[in-house]
Parts: structure tokens; C-alpha cells; sequence
């Protein structure tokens, strides 16, 4: 199995440089590398005990690779499949599918690093990576928004090296586990860090921008896995530290309630999805035991949502509702939208109750708000009109792309079956009743328009600062 | 001392960052910020001496600790390839934008 992990990892590097030796077989190469992985999370899926690889001697330089892993390498697999195969028609150069690979690797590598320092490389990989891909259309505007998510995830990671190193002179080591014990000022910086890379709570407000002005495939992209990566040490160091994981908890409930509030009054389509992922990794962090799972499934259906959206012909949900959307793309917004409002059937209901069954008493009611939030964002994809529409153009690649997204969702639901007992069924299908109704009775005829003014590039800066301070608050009491 | 002087370091690339209106000078204050925290690692490293760390015939104690100085090289190589990468992002930027101010760029391209 080592010798598996090690060989896993390199691949994608490895073909990612050496594609320009092959340069009709980009797309190609790329699905194989995926394929690859979703081997890779079958069988540490089968692995009895997690696979531990140290690198050097006695600096905490580890990999851990464990369930939890497994579930979000097969999220990165399958986003990157639907991603290629969406791609597949669409004539991109070798540059592009060069970056993808990339991407995949490093992102692979952040969900087996077990240490701060491969951490720090792999997201750093991940932002030159996403930058790249951004920037890859060459207009003003897209090197605009790349330059802008450059800006915030580097200066993030400035102050996530300096809480490694306060670790390292207080423990002699880059592990995880070292933050026990270390000074609360480390915590804060390197939280900061993972937080402003994860999109999570007001640290998070560079997403929306950055993953709705993007091109189709890299949004579906970012906001089905590379957030993730984020979100992933988050984690894993709850799980580790039992002092961490109130605080991700708290982040967790705050992030769910402050994307789905935005989410509820956009009148955009991509900027309501780009907010609800930041409310969904706050379903994630809600319950660090169950988060792989709920991360799985929210991939899968962001990726999905993301790519059908992009083929609509507006992006403002007014001008859609004037002009009916063809069937089948309606349904596959509908199956999408109901998976992630937790409707049965699909797994987003599975990983929903799985969450909801291991959050703390003080977070029920949050969390509970924030899936009714859901359900009322999303009410606005299901009563879309639809019928016949001749003149619409469907990418060649679009249908295997959203097929292989829903199959995913369908699949995914077997893996937690116990969860259909009549209560379990009745909760979710009452939230989704009362969102719906909500929506028609109030929140169909507002129009409220939240300001955007926190997400100007320097506050997103300046609301590092008062990050670290509101981390040092939490971390000293 | 060392300390207080590394520490200013960085708020000033990160309070340059902020207030500066220029993009190009925002990316020299976020370079100020990174030399700040490389020279914090290096600090880290000599908590235990400053001998360079090779092996030979000299007294076998007062190395520096060469962990995070191997850290610090992989930081240093990433931080100038962003870098880098960045400013070819602003000299596109800057064709139709000459003068690079954030705020005015921010409002063009703003959905």
C-alpha cells in the first residue's frame, strides 16, 4: 500500500509535465489519471487500518491516509472526470488539461499530508494551479479575479507560515498533532490560513467573485473539490485535537448560516451557488466525523450544478423565469437541486442525516436554519419554467458530464442506508415543504440586494486581521 | 529585539498590502511581508546556535537547526514563483489599465 500512496502521487505530476511530449493525448491522459485515483480511494477504502507513510525522520513529516481521505479523493476524482469529459469536445489546448492534471495532484496530496509544511506546499501548488485556470481565457477581467484570489490565498498563507513556525520552535515538529500545546497566537495564524483557503465564515468572502466570474469548467472545478482542500486539514486536525474541534464546529454553524442568508436573497445564478458552498462547508465542519461523506456528495452536486448552469442562457434568475429552460436540462437542475436539499432517494438525504446525528445540542438549531435556507435557494432552480426550447445550443460533452455527476449522486446513496426510517424521511421532506413554501409566500417577490462591499480586495485583506484577533479571542478562552 | 524588528516586518508588508493603491506596490509590500517571515524562520532556526550544521572536525555543538531552513528554501523558491507569476499578471493588467489602481480596476471589472 506505500508503495501504491507514493505512486498515486507522483502521477499526476508526472503526466502533467510529460504531456507536452504527447500533446494530442491531454484529455486522454488526464481522464486515465482519474481513473486512477477513484482505484486508488477503492482500495484505501478496503484498507483495514489508515496507511501511515513518515518521509523524514523525527519532524512530523507524514502522510495519513484513512477513510475520511478516501471520501474526498474520490470527490476530486470524479469532479476532475466530469470536468474532462465537459471539456472533452471544447478544443482546449495542452496547457489547459497540463493545469488540470496538476491541480488534481496537488489537491490529492493535501488529503493524505498529515504535516504543515506538505500542507503549505500543496496548497501553494493548488493556488498557482487555480490561478492559471482562472487566467486561462487571457482577458483583463479573468486575470483580474486570478490576480485577486492569488493575492488573498498568498497573504493567507504568509500568516499560515509563521504559525508554523511558532510550532516548530515550541515542538521540533511540522505535524498536526504538534498543535497541541502550542502557543495560542500559532493557532490563530495557522487557522487563519486554512480558513481563508477554505472559504469559510467572513475569511470566505473571496469565493463568490472568484468562482462565479470563472469559465464553467473551473468553477465546477473549484467549488467541487479545490475549496475542499481547504476545508480538509480543518478536518482532519478536529479529529486530531480535541481542543480544535469546538472551535471548527462553531466556524462550521457561523459559515452555514452566513452563506445561505447571502444565498437566499442573489438574484444571480452562479453567485447563489458560489455562496451556498460556503454554507455547505459549513455542513461540513459542522460534523468533523461525518464531513467526507457530506463533502462527497456536495462535489458531486456543485460540480453538476455549476456545469448545467453554465449552458443556460442567462445568468439572472428574472430573465430565466421569462423564458422556459428545455426539460431534460431542468431536470438534471432539479435532481441536483433536490440531492442537496437533502431530498430521499439521492445522497445528499443520506449525508444530511448523517450530519445532523452527530451535531452538538447548541448547533441543531443553527444547522437546522441553514438546510431550510437551502431548501429556499433552491426552490428557485425547481420552479423554473420549462418546456420546449429549440435554440439552445448543448455542449457535445455536457450530458456525460452531468450523467456521471448524478449517477455518482444516485450510488452514493447506498452507503449509508440505515438512514431511511420514517423520522429520518419526515424531517428533511417537512424543511423542504416549508422552504418552498417560504419561497413562494415571501421570498419570491423580495428584492433585497445584500452589499457587496465586504468583498472589495482590501477588505478581504483587512478582514485577515480582525480574523487573527477573533481567533486569538476564541482560542485563549 | 530580532524578534520585535521580524515581527514589524511583516505588519508592514501586510499593512502595505492594504493601504497601498498601486497593484505593483501592493505585490513589493506583500514581498516585504514574505522576507518577514523568512526571517522569522531563520530566527527559529539559530535558536540553537549559528554554526552552519555540517559535520567535520569543529566542536559539535552551536549548530543551527537546519529543519527550517530547508522549510524556508521550498517557502522562498514558491514565493517567488508567485511573485512572478503576478507581476506578468499586472503588465497584461497594465495595457489597459496603466495607472494599476485597485479601486478603479475593481469597478471595471466588477459583475
Amino acid at each position: 500500500m506505500t508503495l501504491w500512496t507514493i505512486v498515486w502521487l507522483a502521477l499526476p505530476l508526472f503526466v502533467g509535465f510529460s504531456i507536452y511530449l504527447l500533446p494530442g493525448a491531454g484529455r486522454v491522459l488526464t481522464l486515465a489519471v482519474t481513473l486512477v485515483s477513484v482505484a486508488y480511494a477503492t482500495l484505501l477504502f478496503r484498507q483495514p487500518a489508515p496507511v501511515e507513510l513518515r518521509l523524514l525522520d523525527s519532524f512530523g513529516v507524514t502522510l495519513l491516509a484513512d477513510d475520511l481521505s478516501a471520501f474526498f479523493i474520490l470527490t476530486n476524482a470524479l469532479v476532475t472526470a466530469a470536468v474532462v469529459l465537459y471539456c472533452w469536445h471544447s478544443g482546449r489546448t495542452t496547457f489547459f488539461y497540463t493545469q488540470v492534471i496538476i491541480l488534481h495532484g496537488s489537491v490529492n496530496a493535501v488529503f493524505v499530508c498529515a504535516d504543515l509544511i506538505s500542507l503549505y506546499v500543496a496548497l501553494e501548488v493548488i493556488g498557482i494551479a487555480t490561478f492559471l485556470l482562472i487566467a486561462y481565457p487571457r482577458s483583463d477581467r479573468s486575470l483580474w479575479v486570478a490576480l485577486r484570489y492569488l493575492f488573498v490565498s498568498n497573504t493567507a498563507m504568509l500568516f499560515y507560515l509563521v504559525g508554523a513556525a511558532l510550532v516548530y520552535q515550541t515542538n521540533q515538529s511540522f505535524a498536526f498533532v504538534a498543535l497541541q500545546g502550542a502557543p495560542v497566537e500559532a493557532l490563530a495564524l495557522i487557522l487563519l490560513g486554512m480558513l481563508t483557503k477554505g472559504g469559510i465564515f467572513i475569511s470566505g468572502l473571496w469565493l463568490p467573485l472568484t468562482h462565479s466570474e470563472s469559465e464553467t469548467p473551473v468553477s465546477a472545478l473549484m467549488s467541487g473539490v479545490v475549496i475542499k482542500a481547504g476545508v480538509f486539514p480543518l478536518v482532519r486536525c478536529a479529529l486530531l485535537l480535541e481542543e480544535l474541534d469546538p472551535i471548527v464546529r462553531i466556524f462550521g454553524a457561523c459559515t452555514a448560516l452566513l452563506g445561505v442568508a447571502y444565498a437566499v436573497f442573489e438574484k444571480d445564478t452562479k453567485r447563489m451557488l458560489a455562496f451556498h458552498t460556503v454554507s455547505q462547508m459549513g455542513f461540513v465542519l459542522a460534523a468533523p466525523e461525518v464531513g467526507g461523506f457530506y463533502a462527497l456528495t456536495h462535489g458531486l452536486v456543485k460540480a453538476a450544478l455549476f456545469l448545467t448552469v453554465g449552458i443556460l442562457p442567462s445568468r439572472s434568475f428574472k430573465e430565466l423565469h421569462d423564458r422556459p429552460i428545455p426539460t431534460p436540462i431542468w431536470v438534471a437542475l432539479v435532481v441536483a437541486s433536490f440531492s442537496i436539499s437533502g431530498f430521499p432517494l439521492l445522497s445528499g438525504f443520506g449525508a444530511k442525516v448523517l450530519t445532523m446525528k452527530n451535531l452538538l445540542p447548541w448547533q441543531g438549531i443553527a444547522m437546522n436554519i441553514a438546510a431550510f435556507g437551502t431548501a429556499i435557494s433552491f426552490a428557485k432552480f425547481i420552479f423554473l419554467p420549462h418546456g420546449p426550447a429549440p435554440n439552445l445550443a448543448i455542449k457535445r460533452g455536457f450530458w456525460p458530464a452531468v450523467l456521471l455527476l448524478l449517477l455518482g449522486l444516485v450510488v452514493a446513496n447506498v452507503a449509508y442506508y440505515d438512514a431511511y426510517t420514517l423520522a429520518n424521511i419526515a424531517k428533511p421532506l417537512a424543511i423542504i415543504a416549508l422552504g418552498w413554501l417560504a419561497y413562494g409566500g415571501i421570498f419570491r417577490r423580495v428584492t433585497l440586494k445584500l452589499p457587496q462591499v465586504l468583498e472589495n480586495f482590501e477588505h478581504l485583506i483587512g478582514v485577515m486581521g480582525l480574523m487573527v484577533m477573533v481567533l486569538l479571542g476564541i482560542a485563549l478562552t | 529585539m530580532l524578534h520585535a524588528c521580524v515581527y514589524a516586518t511583516i505588519l508592514l508588508g501586510f499593512f502595505g498590502i492594504i493601504f497601498k493603491e498601486n497593484l505593483v506596490m501592493k505585490i513589493i509590500a506583500m514581498d516585504v511581508m514574505s522576507t518577514g517571515v523568512i526571517a522569522l524562520f531563520v530566527l527559529v532556526a539559530a535558536r540553537t546556535g549559528v554554526r552552519t550544521p555540517i559535520v567535520g572536525i569543529l566542536p559539535r555543538d552551536g549548530y543551527a537547526d537546519p529543519v527550517p531552513q530547508a522549510v524556508i528554501l521550498t517557502a522562498i523558491v514558491i514565493g517567488f514563483s508567485i511573485q512572478a507569476l503576478m507581476l506578468v499578471g499586472v503588465m497584461k493588467l497594465a495595457r489597459d489599465n496603466p495607472t494599476l489602481e485597485t479601486r478603479a480596476i475593481e469597478k471595471e471589472y466588477r459583475p
